[in-house]
């Protein structure tokens, strides 16, 4: 089991998972803020926040995660209402609707939250909706695996969320 | 003769103290046999005792290393996990994909990785079969500097920095290639290389030797080529007969493939028979 710990994010892997945690390079005036890609294939050195350049290399037995932090003046939006992330989901919770990116076969499901006092935003997405009570246990693994450290005293200011 | 006597007398006592020094280290080695458990020379044994000792094999108290993790061997290509030049975080899972992927063990001082981190500047000319993935790893941050990898590293290359993954894939030294098919998810390949070329030429042949029979490649081998006969088995291979078939015009029903006779797969001049049954009369000529 591969371990990755980065930017206050911290996952332990399920075998055969690959993991990325990142700070893209700041423009002018912006803080970078972290981005957790997971994947069961090969993730492309180049990769969109939300998985733009990946989601279409996926197979359908392949599953693709994101853990998207937002700025801390998100904090007080009803969004991000929720305490804590989803911990575990059911095949329901992954339909053909929820994409960023519309592909034939794929279903997704998107989840915002606080926790540690960190907005954030969970995006997966599943190879094939038919075979979701095969595939989202491997992402409920994936889940249990996932840590967040709190907040640290740090920079005010980021990248509004959309 | 007095003094010759009294040389004797000493080279006796001096003899005797060998003796007995020696009588001694052989009492000490049978007692080390005893608390080992041989039983030789156990006065309490009797005779049956040395019998036995003679015929069954003792037991002899034996102690192992440290065991290795049990899904580890010379070819299981576990998944790699460090951070990158930037303070990043990246996990790679070679035996995931469908893919090869390939290792390549640098270091930012040696003077042979210069090259290789030279060559990965211009990855369209590594020469790299398409599908390919090439990973650079480094020993983690706590063994390199950082900013002298960053510096060697460019722009969309992976690099994992990771002391843990050179010894789990055992990495004597670098440079050091390794060689993973993902669809297996075991290395196939590894070693050292002087210039890349020589690595990327490895990959194209390994590449060739894991892939499957691709009808596509009629372009380089035509209809009478070797894929048909390379490997090929079970509903691959009908498929490919099919499409074989297919391309000739040959479909379902046609009479040609239903043979009642040589002269139907041959025809009549080249068995020279007639369609009778006959042979041809210039046939022996």
């Amino acid at each position: 089991m591969a371990h990755l710990s980065a930017h206050g994010i911290s996952a332990a892997l399920p075998e055969g998972f690959e993991g990325r945690i990142f700070r893209r390079t700041p423009g002018e005036g912006e803080i970078a803020l972290p981005v957790a890609h997971f994947a069961t294939f090969p993730l492309p050195s180049e990769v969109g926040d939300f998985g733009s350049g990946a989601v279409t290399l996926m197979g359908p037995n392949d599953v693709f995660a994101v853990l998207f932090e937002y700025g801390p003046e998100s904090l007080s939006a009803p969004l991000f209402a929720r305490q804590g992330r989803p911990r575990r989901f059911g095949p329901d919770d992954f339909k053909p609707y929820v994409l960023r990116r519309g592909l034939a076969g794929h279903a997704g499901t998107q989840w915002f939250f606080t926790e540690g006092g960190r907005p954030f935003t969970f995006y997966s997405v599943i190879g094939n909706h038919a075979r979701r009570n095969r595939l989202v246990p491997v992402v409920n693994r994936l889940v249990e695996g996932l840590a967040i450290e709190p907040a640290s005293a740090g920079p005010v200011g980021g990248a509004p969320w959309n | 003769m007095v003094a010759l006597a009294l040389i004797l007398c000493v080279v006796v006592v001096l003899l005797g103290v060998l003796v007995a020094g020696l009588l001694r280290s052989h009492a000490d080695i049978l007692k080390a046999l005893h608390d080992l458990g041989a039983g030789v020379g156990d006065p309490a044994g009797g005779q049956a005792s040395h019998q036995h000792a003679a015929s069954a094999p003792v037991p002899v108290p034996f102690t192992m290393g440290t065991a290795l993790p049990a899904e580890r061997n010379s070819t299981s290509a576990p998944d790699l996990a460090g951070v990158t030049p930037d303070g990043d975080a990246l996990a790679v899972a070679p035996a995931s994909s469908d893919h090869l992927t390939l290792l390549a063990f640098l270091s930012s001082g040696c003077a042979s990785c210069a090259g290789f981190w030279r060559a990965f500047r211009s990855p369209e000319q590594l020469g790299l079969p398409s599908g390919a993935r090439l990973v650079v790893v480094t020993k983690g941050p706590e063994l390199e500097i950082r900013a002298e990898v960053a510096a060697q590293a460019s722009p969309g290359l992976d690099v994992l920095m990771s002391t843990a993954a050179w010894e789990e894939y055992e990495i004597p030294g670098s440079p050091f290639f390794v060689l993973v098919d993902g669809s297996t998810g075991r290395r196939i390949g590894e070693g050292v290389a002087n210039e890349f070329a020589q690595v990327a030429e490895l990959v194209r042949r390994a590449q060739i030797d894991v892939a499957p029979f691709d009808l596509g490649d009629r372009g380089t081998s035509g209809s009478r080529g070797r894929p048909s006969a390379a490997g090929l088995d079970g509903p691959a291979r009908e498929r490919a007969n099919d499409a074989e078939l297919q391309a000739a015009g040959i479909l379902p029903g046609d009479p040609s493939l239903y043979p009642s006779s040589l002269d139907d797969l041959y025809g009549r001049n080249a068995t020279g028979r007639d369609p009778a049954g006959t042979p041809d009369a210039g046939a022996g000529r």
